[in-house]
Formats: structure tokens, sequence, C-alpha cells
């Protein structure tokens, strides 16, 4: 079992959430420190972008290279807001995290703020999450009384506030710009782009818009730097470590921090207990709900993003779904369906009626009364509904149903010739 | 309307909407302090959000039925939201459902007749680790097998009732 | 500014064109739903899909979100696309009813036709439907949500452009409700526009609910007459009967919408009491033995008294042919004795508004585009609801609206308002005449000064003044302000609101003709004898009813050509019917000096509804069509005039004589219309009176224009009086509170002109020692008429 020192994870201990006591206890704040004693902003930027940080949201689009389009000299306001909506079947990583240590997230954060030029930062949490609520509105005391937070922050001048906004349910609040209309109080229906939220965002200023993990990773790369940073990777190209959600049919279930580009078998091995039951592995979905499933001829490929992509699915939100062998696809498809068929947010044609045709195609099929011709027509809605949606919601919906049609066609052609489910006895 | 919500709330968040440049952005803030109060948003709930936050009652409504854990009818004491997503689904989500429903005698999206549990399926609830899970109230159960559920109820009948 | 090529055309466009609108440049119609020319793309409904082949952008994208760059290559029609289309029209079909029989859309259904071009003609989907239950919305919309496809449209064009708050949309993915929070009347006054923009049969007119179809109306472009505005419709009628009104597009005037005055006053048309037959005294004659009877009559006046013995007055609502032959057939009989309008403020403030250079008078596409607007004494809901809706257009964009009005006036938007006493009104016209000055005689005038100033700034500014507040007097102030306020380099428009659709045009034709207070004298010294009202209603328009009665009581002969009963044709000695609008030809200058052409809609007849009286077989027979003796008046004159009643010639002639009205001959009912090309001279005018609150108990009586109720047409539309109000007073709490009244309760108003019992309403946005009461035709206020001279009055318990 390859040993791998956590950086986000560090503080992760079985007795409950550590604070801001533990947290400097352990190195807590010296990023911060570094950034606002020693570096300017444009420092900052530069080494996130050297970094190699990839958003850890789903979308993985390179950190820096986002920050680089940001106005940071915008005189104006400018927001910076934390995505922790987290709600993609198979991801809880934002919430392990904190759980374990809010004060990570803040410290993430303020640095930010700070290489963006921004003053006001929303935390932006479902609302399951009152734990964590509870627990980043504590770290956010304690960091302001210890002058971490707020005015002046350790004397440097750069002042920066932090709010709490509790949401109340739906997916879609993750799409960013469904974020931003959800904060200010209209409905969460997603912005077309252009603009982007870097140039017209919150409140129709400035907005830097990153995921929980992506910031928690900023004090790590201000500390070790870049080029260290980028080394903790197994993958050539890859940089950093990743939370991976593990779940599904595994015998020990968890979320674990592993180097980016760790072999996605050897993940489920060493962390996941391996397949359950002694059943063997049939599939997986390698990072969220939303990603095409991989096989058991990908349990070699790496868990980074350029090589999942490679073999025709994403590395999303780092949530390994793992299905055992006794698993119908079709069924797995359908219930994974009706999610986002149920969280569509009504906006475009393909996502709000396209997905509940596609789950009434599954239904059909799963309860072995599909024709060839619904085949047809399930076929015919991937390729209509990919792309052709207002926002990624439908895409990332249709991952599974191309990973479906590509690996186990012969599954459903199966469902259609017995005229009924293969799997189930 | 005014039993809704205390004097002192209400003017607790009156003040806060007036002192935000962005009044709006408070709207899931008064829908959820009047939740907290009354377990869900009746339409005077909704009409007194809007009186709060100076918009109309149809503005409110508009983003109000947009959240599905924003309760728009009544609902028991305790709402039981069972995860119906992909990992729980993979480890015996349904068999807790069903198992619900014997156990309270009632379908999901219906209430109890003690008026004690409503029963909903909820979409993944960040506890995939733990699955399959469920959520009554505030708390969170993982790895739940069918057979614990009865006492789990009780568990959660008994702390309503003391 | 981008060029590229759409299906082998090559066009170039401004930069900012989306790809979408770039081919509708070639005429070329990419299917689509949600997108709107008014209303912008939102990339919702996802039908108008092209497939980019070369160009910076590649594959089948959303023509609406895209916008067009150089060196684009696009198929509006490859495979890709069809296939495409025909699956979003599919998944719209899902939960569709399938409806179409009883569907009031069927024809004009824009889901209909995208269902039959998309190629969607076999339902695959066996499933379930959702279905909603509907809500009741009130007189003029019906509502059926089950036929919805969530275009989002009617939402955008509520709350966006129109700024309703009581209409949206609720819920989330399939199960989406667009309606209100709970059942009740829309409370916009643009919800008619709903009609016009639902693309399926979700939200249709209920006035014209299981009428007709469209194949079977009869249509023409058409101008809406009920106010000074000229918006473009699109009458529809069938049986005789006028059956609805949808907006037209105009792009200079009301653009795409129109108000819920000109969509549901149709009615008047159809109204049962119209009088539909010459009457000779209150004798149904023939038209030859009217027309014999009218002849005669002149005649012997001329023979006896001379051709001054003759008046003559026309009015706002009739077309500028009308009101021109009116004035050749006064001036063929030598009489001189001849006005335009029955209320004399309004006559000359009209006249004012003509004397205004044409260059500088504001369309409403001027105001929708505006970077600054001050609006003096005008309230665009009660007088000209459409100017509310271009100025939310103009605040939507960012302008700066600025109200300076004594009563609460209301628009869909927040804007700057200052509750200016009436006689403050000239001092801060006096302040914005002189913007650059430094030192003013008083606060309003530093007032109206210092908005000069940011006038003066703006770079699109204009001046708004209502001609009821303002007086002649204000008008013509108003107009040199805007002047002063006008930057080097560009102007400060302006726009005059007056009192009917062809004010403007009267106005023209007046020149400096006496006014009818000239002519009531006249009446009153018995050198008048008679007089013709050619779709006129002096006894309901002129301010003091008791001396109009009794002056007209004193003639020989009355003549009255209407097609209203209205309250002077109760009184004529002979009557002739004439055509509404929609049932002839003509012309309307509206209140920005704009000459639009209208077409005959239908022929003038009694409704079958009414004729048949639900009689079967029915017990009567004619020979002509029921109901069908209205004739245009002009054509009337032309055959008292001998000559032939051929509108073009009309026309012609005019703009011969004329050359202010060029264009008139050339003008088509479907164009923009075109502005009179020159001024009508400046009228001189007497000082108005000063007033002032003499007495402690007194306030200012403003009777002013009401949305529902003032206009005369629209108050005969039936579909109208279940949003007509009760007569009210509006007083400003100060008020109430000094004079001890009580909110609610009815209290009595005593003036010079009588004594009225009302509703006391309160409201602390108008002018202290100010009492404001709307004229409501038909109630007990109706005698009092808007814009008459300040007056006094008493408010006491009643
Ligand atoms: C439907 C949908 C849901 C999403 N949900 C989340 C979420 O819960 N959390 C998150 O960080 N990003 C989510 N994203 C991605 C965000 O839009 C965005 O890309 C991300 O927050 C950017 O942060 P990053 O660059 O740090 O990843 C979602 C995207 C889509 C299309
Ligand atoms: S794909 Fe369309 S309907 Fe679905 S969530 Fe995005 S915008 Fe909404
Ligand atoms: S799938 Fe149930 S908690 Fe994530």
């Amino acid at each position: 079992m390859r040993s791998c020192e956590p950086l986000l994870f560090k503080n992760r201990r079985a007795e409950g959430p550590v604070f801001l006591e533990g947290y400097r206890k352990n190195g807590g704040y010296q990023g911060l420190e570094k950034a606002l004693r020693g570096m300017s902003p444009a420092d900052v930027r530069e080494e996130v972008k050297a970094s190699g940080l990839r958003g850890r949201g789903g979308a993985g689009f390179p950190t820096g290279v986002k920050w680089s389009f940001f106005p940071s000299d915008d005189a104006g306001e400018k927001y910076l807001v934390c995505n922790g909506d987290e709600m993609e079947p198979g991801t809880f990583k934002d919430r392990q995290l904190l759980l374990a240590d809010p004060h990570h997230l803040l410290e993430g954060i303020i640095i930010s703020c700070y290489a963006l030029g921004i003053g006001t930062a929303y935390i932006f949490l479902r609302d399951a999450y009152r734990e964590c609520a509870g627990n980043l509105e504590r770290a956010i005391d304690e960091a302001a009384q210890a002058g971490l937070l707020g005015d002046d922050i350790l004397g440097s001048g750069f002042s920066c506030e932090i709010h709490v906004h509790r949401s109340a349910g739906r997916y879609i609040c993750g799409e960013e710009t469904a974020l931003l209309n959800s904060l200010e109080g209209l409905r969460p229906n997603p912005r077309s782009k252009p603009p982007f939220p870097a140039i017209k965002g919150l409140f129709g200023r400035p907005t830097a818009l990153n995921n929980i993990e992506t910031l928690a990773n900023i004090p790590h790369i201000v500390t070790g730097g870049a080029a260290w940073y980028k080394s903790l990777a197994l993958t050539e190209q890859g940089a950093g470590t990743k939370l991976y959600g593990l779940a599904g049919h595994l015998e020990t279930p968890c979320c674990v921090e592993a180097p980016i580009g760790m072999p996605l078998g050897e993940l489920i091995r060493d962390f996941g207990g391996g397949v359950w039951k002694n059943r063997s592995f049939k599939a997986c979905l390698p990072g969220g709900a939303s990603t095409p499933y991989l096989t058991a001829e990908h349990l070699d490929v790496a868990l980074d993003y350029e090589p999942l992509e490679q073999v025709g699915t994403r590395l999303g939100t780092g949530g390994v779904v793992v299905f055992d062998d006794r698993t119908c696809m079709v069924a797995a498809t359908l219930n994974l369906l009706r999610f986002f068929a149920r969280e569509s947010c009504g906006w475009c044609t393909p996502c709000r009626d396209g997905l509940p045709l596609v789950c009434w195609l599954l239904e059909r099929l799963e309860r072995g009364e599909g024709t060839r011709e619904d085949l047809t027509m399930l076929q015919e809605q991937l390729s209509h509904i990919n792309g052709r949606s207002f926002c990624a919601l439908a895409l990332g919906a249709m991952g599974p149903v191309d990973g479906l049609l590509r690996h186990f066609a012969e599954e459903v052609e199966d469902h259609i010739r017995m005229g009924r489910c293969p799997l189930q006895d | 309307m005014a039993t809704l919500l205390s004097e002192k709330q209400i003017a607790q968040l009156k003040r806060r909407v007036k002192e935000t440049p962005h009044p709006r952005e408070m709207v899931l803030d008064v829908l959820h302090a009047i939740q907290d109060a009354n377990g869900w948003v009746s339409d005077e709930g909704v009409e007194l959000a809007a009186i709060v936050l100076g918009l109309s009652s149809l503005q409110v409504e508009e983003i109000a039925t947009f959240y599905d854990k924003i309760y728009r009818r009544p609902v028991g004491r305790k709402v039981i939201h069972v995860c119906d997503s992909i990992c729980c689904w993979s480890r015996g989500s349904e068999a807790i459902m069903l198992r619900l429903q014997q156990l309270l005698a009632i379908a999901p999206g219906e209430t109890t007749a003690d008026g004690m549990f409503t029963l909903l399926p909820t979409c993944c609830l960040g506890a995939c680790g733990e699955a399959p899970a469920l959520r009554i109230g505030r708390t969170l159960y993982g790895g739940v097998e069918p057979e614990q559920l009865e006492a789990i109820l009780d568990k959660e009948r008994a702390e309503v009732e003391s | 500014m981008p060029t590229l090529t759409i299906d082998n055309q090559t066009i170039t466009v401004p930069e900012g064109t989306n790809v979408l609108e770039a081919a509708r440049q070639l005429g070329i119609e990419v299917p689509h739903f949600c997108h709107h020319e008014a209303l912008g793309s939102v990339g919702a409904c996802r039908l108008c899909a092209v497939e980019f082949l070369e160009g910076p952008v590649k594959g089948i994208q959303m023509s609406c979100m895209v916008l067009a760059k150089d060196d684009m290559v696009i198929d509006t029609g490859s495979d890709g696309v069809l296939a495409y289309r025909a699956q979003v029209i599919e998944w719209l079909m899902t939960n569709h009813p399938h409806d179409c029989p009883v569907c009031d859309e069927g024809g004009e259904c824009q889901l209909q036709d995208m269902t039959v071009a998309g190629g969607h003609g076999v339902r695959r989907y066996t499933g379930p439907k959702r279905t909603y239950q509907n809500q009741d919305l009130g007189p003029f919309i019906a509502h059926e949500m089950n036929r919805c496809i969530q275009c989002y449209r009617c939402v955008r064009t509520y709350q966006e452009y129109c700024g309703g708050k009581d209409f949206g949309v609720m819920g989330t993915r399939q199960r989406l409700y667009f309606g209100r929070f709970s059942d009740g009347p829309l409370e916009s006054p643009f919800s008619g526009n709903l009609v016009d923009v639902c693309p399926t049969g979700v939200l249709t007119d209920k006035t014209y609910r299981y009428k007709s179809r469209i194949w079977d109306l009869q249509e023409a472009p058409s101008i809406c007459p009920h106010c000074s505005l000229g918006c473009a419709v699109i009458p529809g009628a069938r049986y005789q009967e006028l059956q609805r009104r949808r907006a037209r597009t105009n792009r200079r005037t009301n653009g795409h919408f129109i108000c819920d005055r000109g969509r549901f006053g149709y009615g008047y048309v159809n109204h049962p009491d119209r009088p539909r037959a010459p009457l000779l005294g209150h004798r149904r004659v023939t038209w030859q033995e009217a027309l014999a009877a009218l002849q005669n009559h002149l005649h012997e006046f001329c023979e006896l008294y001379g051709s001054g013995s003759i008046s003559m007055l026309s009015s706002s609502r009739a077309s500028l042919e009308t009101q021109f032959l009116t004035k050749r057939w006064a001036n063929a009989l030598g009489s001189g004795q001849l006005c335009f309008e029955a209320h004399p403020r309004r006559d000359q403030a009209a006249r004012v508004a003509a004397s205004q250079a044409p260059d500088c008078s504001a369309s409403m596409e001027d105001i929708r585009s505006c970077d600054m607007a001050v609006l003096v004494g005008a309230d665009p809901l009660a007088e000209a609801p459409m100017l509310a809706l271009a100025l939310r257009q103009a605040a939507r964009r960012g302008a700066r609206i600025v109200v300076v009005d004594p009563r609460p006036v209301e628009l869909p938007i927040d804007c700057e308002r200052h509750a200016a006493a009436p006689e403050e009104l000239p001092r801060i016209l006096q302040g914005l005449t002189r913007p650059q000055q430094n030192a003013f005689a008083s606060a309003s005038e530093e007032f109206g000064g210092a908005l000069g100033r940011a006038l003066l700034e703006a770079k699109n500014p204009v001046l708004i003044g209502g001609s009821d507040l303002l007086g002649p007097q204000g008008c013509q102030m108003l107009l040199k302000a805007a002047e002063a306020c006008s930057p080097t380099g560009s102007t400060c428009r302006s726009m005059l609101l007056l009192a009917g659709p062809n004010s403007f045009g009267g106005a023209m034709l007046s020149d400096d003709g006496p006014g009818f207070d000239a002519l009531l004298e006249g009446m009153e010294q018995g050198r008048i004898k008679s007089l013709v009202c050619i779709e006129a209603d002096p006894v309901a328009d002129y301010p003091d009813r008791k001396r109009c009665r009794a002056a007209l009581a004193r003639l020989d002969l009355l003549v009255v050509f209407d097609c209203a009963a209205t309250a002077t044709v109760q009184e004529a000695d002979l009557f002739f019917p004439t055509t509404a609008l929609e049932e002839a030809a003509g012309t309307l200058v509206n209140n920005e000096g704009r000459m639009q052409a209208f077409e005959k809609v239908f022929s003038a007849g009694t409704p079958l509804l009414q004729s048949a009286a639900g009689d079967h077989p029915p017990r009567f027979f004619s020979r002509d069509i029921p109901g069908s003796h209205p004739q245009p008046a002009w054509t009337t004159l032309a055959r008292l005039l001998g000559r032939d009643a051929e509108l073009e010639k009309v026309r012609r002639e005019l703009e011969k004589i004329d050359p202010r009205f060029d264009g008139l001959a050339g003008l088509t009912a479907d164009s923009e219309g075109c502005r009179v090309v020159a001024p009508r001279q400046a009228p001189a005018l007497v000082a108005a009176p000063a007033s002032g609150v003499t007495a402690s108990d007194q306030l200012h009586l403003l009777v002013t224009e009401h949305l529902y109720g003032s206009e005369l047409l629209s108050d005969l539309s039936p579909c109208l009086q279940a949003v007509k109000s009760d007569p009210y007073v509006w007083l400003h709490p100060q008020d109430v509170a000094r004079l001890k009244l009580v909110e609610g309760k009815p209290v009595r108003l005593c003036t010079s002109l009588g004594e009225w019992t009302l509703e006391l309403r309160i409201n602390g946005d108008i002018s202290p020692g100010v009492a404001v009461v709307p004229r409501l035709r038909g109630t007990v206020v109706e005698t009092l008429v808007p814009g008459s001279e300040p007056m006094l009055c008493r408010i006491e318990k009643a």
C-alpha cells in the first residue's frame, strides 16, 4: 500500500473537528502569513498558476488560468464565492473537509481574496450541511478574534470578510451562474456566458468562483511552492493530491486523500477494501454521477484529468462509485437519470423535457418492455441532448447514458431480447 | 400572519433587509426563519416574507417553489429524508424506503396520522460513504439496515415527546 | 461589422447582432420559441439550432446565443439541424394535450406551425402526461397551463418588459407553473400582451374565447384610437362583429406591444346602443331624406342669416380626411365658424404641440432609448399608457426618470418623484428654460434649473408634458424649455400628451381659426343658428356642461355625425351614423406629428349575434345587411361637396394644398408612418388667470384622466367595465387630517359646477392642497372634464 502524506486531511481526527488551536499547531495559517508578509498578490497568482492546480468542483479548469481572467485591479466591489453546494451523488469530499477542519477552507479563501484583491467572500453551503455551517461559523469567529479575518489582517493592511450562505436544496445551485442567482435571491436558473462571472458575477460585479477543495489547496501551494505541489502527483502532467470519495459496492466506503494519478484499481483495493461480499468489479463512476462509466478493463487507468479523458470519461469531483457484478447497469443508469431529471432547473428543453423522456425509455427497457425503436430513440437522445443544453447539467446527465451505450450495449440488448432484466431472477 | 414569527423576529429581519444593499439576497433567510419556526411555509408565510422583503407574494413564491427543502405544504413534526441517489440505491435504499412505509403506514410524500413524521425521498445527502443514509429532522443516520428503523423511529418519537 | 455567410448568402451586420437576427435580415427565419425581438435571446427553448460549418464556432449551436462573427459559414437547414429540431418538438410535445380542435390559438399557434414544419408527425412517447389546474386571471386572459411549452416569454414580457409583479414562474424541472400566487385579475395594465407573446394556447384573449379561427377573421393594419400615441394594432372582425384587437409592430411608436385599454377597448364598435340609422328628430329616415333635410336647412340658414350662422365642430376622433373635408365644406359654405376640439384649453394645447419643430419631437422609440426623461404634469398610465412602458425600457437601460406632478403618478418603474403643487409647475418650467442661470427667484425655479442642467448633460434627453395639466401656456413653456436644454450638437426632444388620436391633425388644420368658446358665444348671442358636429361630443367634452347645453338648446339645428350614442347625439335634430375607425380607412396624426394611415377592417353592420336575436328562423328579413347604414364621415362630406368619395384623391389634395402634410398620399398602413414636415404657426396665447387657494378650507381641484373610464370609446367596451373604478377623490394625509376626514368614508366634493359624493382615498405622493378626481364616465362625476382651467373646491364629510 502506497503511503502518502495528506495535505487537506492532515488534521482529520476520529474525535471530531479541529479548530483554530489545533489548526495552527499543525502549521495552519502559515500560508496566509507568508502570502501577506512576503508575497505580492501577483506573486500568489503566479504561484497558483505554476502549481497546475485544477478546479475540484467537477469541470477541472486550471485555477491559475481562471484567476488570470479576473480583473484583480478593478477598484470597485469584487467577490469571491466558494461553491459548497456539493449535491452530485457520489460526492461527499467537501463535507468531510468541513467536518474535519474548517479553518483549512478559511485560510484558502483569505489568501485567494488577497491574491485577487477581493474584500468579501461568500461560502455557499447546501442545506443539508448544517453541521458544516456551524463549524465554519465558529471558525470565522475564531479567525476574526485572532486578527486573521476582518480589517487589516495580521497588520498587512489587507481586509476581508466571509459570509456563510445556507441554501435550500437543488443540485443546479452548484452550477456557478445558477449559484450566483441563488445568492442574489433570484430563481437559480443558470445565466448565459459570456459574460463570465469573473467579469460580471455576483450583483453584476467581478466574481471569482471556486470549489471548497480547490480553495483548501491554496495555502499548501503558497507554503510549499508550486514545484513541490506539482511533484505530489503520480502522473507527469498532474499536480497535487485529490480527495476521493469511495462509495457503492465496496467493503469500506470512505473519503480519502491520495495523490493525483493514483490508479483506479489501487485506490479501490487499498482504501475501499475491494468490492464487497467477495464479488467482482463490474463498473464504476470515476468522478461522480455525471461521469461515464469505467469497466474492469480500466482498472489501471490513472485518476487524473487527461488519462481519464482518453478513456472517454472525466475525473469530475473524484467521487468513485463502484458497482459489483450483480448490478444491472440499465437500472443504475435509470437511478442516475431520475436524479438528473428531478434536479433539472426547468430552463431549457433538452434537459427539462429530454431527461424525463430518457427516464421513460430506461424504465421501459428495465421493465422488459423496451423495443429496438426505444433503443434507437435512446441513442438519439444521447446525440441530441449532448452539447445542446443551456448548462452542463444535462450534458453531465447523459454521461452515464453514454457509458451505458458504449460499454454495456449487450446488456441493454439482452433486456430487449429477453423481455426482462437479465440480472433479476 | 404575525403569529408565524414573533414581533421581535420580524423587526430583526426587517432591519437586516433594510441594511443590506440587495434586499432580495435575504429571501432564503426569511423563508428559513419562517420554516424553522413553523415547520413549513404556508401561503401566509409567503405573504409575510413578501412584506418583510418588500416583494410581491408571487416574487417570493417563485423562489420558495424552486427549492425542495422549503416546504410549501404542511409536514409532520419531523421530516424523514431517505436518500434515493446512486450510492444509497446501490446499498439498499429501496428496502429502507419500503420498510419505512410499512412502519409508518404512509406512502412517500405523506404524513403519519399523528402528525409526527413526513416521509420524503431526497437526492444525495453527501453521506455516500455511509450509504444507505437518511436524515430525520437534523440528524443524519448512515449505514442503516432496515431492521434498525423501528428503533430509530422510536428514538426520534421519544425525543419529540420528551 | 462582421460579414458572414448564411445558407450561401453573405451579409454584413452590426457588431453584437446574433446569428438568428442576421439570418432574419436575409429573410431566413430560423425556427424559435423563446427569442423575441423585444425580449431578446435567453437560449431556453433550444429550437433555433443551426450548423456552423466554418469560422470561430463549429457544429450545431443555438443561433440566438451566438454573435455573428467574420468568416462564419452557416447552414440553417442541415440534416443534423433538422433532426435535432424535430427532437426538440418531440420533447415539447410529450406533455402537450393535443387539444388543438378546441384551442383558441389554433391556426395562429407557433407550436402548431413548428410541429408541422419540424416533421414531428408521429407520437412515440406513450407515457402519462402531466396536467395542471388553471387559474382565473381576471376578465382579459384565459389560462390553459396544460398547453405550456415553458418558453418563459410570458414572464419575461410581464415582469421584465412590463414591470408587473403578480405573474411569474413557479416550480422547477418539468413541473413549472406560469401564473399568479393565487387566482385573481392580473394587475398590470399591459397584461394583454401575454396573448401576443405566448406562442401556444396557454394565455389567450378571454374576450375572444371560442369566437373565431384566424382565417375566418377580417384583419387589416390599423391604429388604436384610445389615446394620442397612435399605437399600431391589428383588429379582427367576423360576422359584423369586431372580435379582438392585437398589437402590430411599429418600431417607431409602440414597438411590439400595446396597453390593455387599447387591446380591450374595441367593444364600442359592437355596442348594442350604437345608433346605426339616420334620424330626423327621433324618426328613422333614409340617407337620402336625411341628406336632403341637411342641405335644405343649411341652404335656408345661408339665405336667411348668412353663412356665418352655420358652425362646425369636429374632434380628435375624426380622421385627418374627415377633418380636412369638414374644413373644405365649411369653406364651400363660406363659414369660418369651424373648430376641431370642443375643449378650448385642449384645443389651444394641441395647437401649441403642432407648432413644435418636427425634428425636436420625441417618438416612443426616442423615449425607449433616452438616457434621461423629465415628466412635467404628465401621467402616462392615465393619459397615454404605452408611454409608461416606453419609459420603463429607458429605465431598464439605466435612464434617469424624473416625475414632477401634483398627482400620485404611478409608473411601472422606480423613479424620482417631486410632488409639485399645480401653481409650481409654471415656475419649474420657467427654471427649465434657463438651465444656465445662476440665481433663481424661487425654489421651484431653482429646482427646474437643476433639472435643466441635468438634461443638458444627458446624451439623449426628453422632456415630456401633459397638456391637461400644463395648459397651452405650460405646453409652450415646455417646448421652450426643451430648446433651452438642448446641448450643442444634439437635441433635448419633447413630447406633449394630447387629448385624442388626431388632436394634432385637427390643430394643424385649425391654424388660427376660432375656438369652441367663440362658437358658443355666437350661439348664445343668436348669431349662430346651427352646429354640425362631426364625430364630436361637445356636451361631454366642453368643461362647463350647463353652459354648453344651454347654448345648444338655442340652436335652430343641431346636426351630429357619430358612431357612438354620445350625450350630444341625444340632443341632435338630425343624426348621421358614421363608421367606427375599423370600418373605414383614413389617417391619424399622433401626438408627435406622425401621420399614420389605417385600413378598413370590415364593413359596418349589426353583429350577427345581435341581429339574429337568437331566433330561428329569423322573424324578419331585409335587403341589406342589418345595421349597415353607417358611412365614413368623409365620404358623406365628399357627397355634400359634390365630389368623388375617393380617399386617394382627398389625400393628394390635402398634400397639395398644404405642403406640411407632404408624404400623406404615399402613406401605407403597414409602414411606420411619417412626420408632418413643418410646424404650424405658434398660437398667440392669452395669459392664464392666476389662481391661488384663498380660503383655508379650499383645495385645488384637479380633474384627471383615468386608465379606464375616461376615454369615450374604450369606456363603451363591455369588458373594460369590470376594471373600472368607482368615483373617488385623492387627498394628501395632511389635508385629510386638517379637514377631519376619514379614509374609506364617502366625502362631499363641492365645486362651482356642482356637488357630488364620492369615496375618499389617501395618498402621500400627491401635493398637499390638491384634490385629485379622475373623470369617470357614466358616474356621478362624469360632468367633470380633465384639462379645465384650475378650479377650487371644498371637501367635507358626506
Ligand atoms: C449542474 C452542475 C452542478 C455543479 N455542482 C457543483 C458543486 O456542487 N460544487 C462545485 O464546486 N462545483 C459544482 N459545479 C461546477 C461549478 O459550475 C464550477 O465549475 C466550479 O464550482 C468551479 O470551481 P473550481 O474551478 O474550483 O472547480 C457544478 C456544475 C454543474 C454544471
Ligand atoms: S441543462 Fe437547461 S434545464 Fe437543465 S439545469 Fe441546465 S439550464 Fe436548467
Ligand atoms: S448517494 Fe446517498 S448520500 Fe450520496
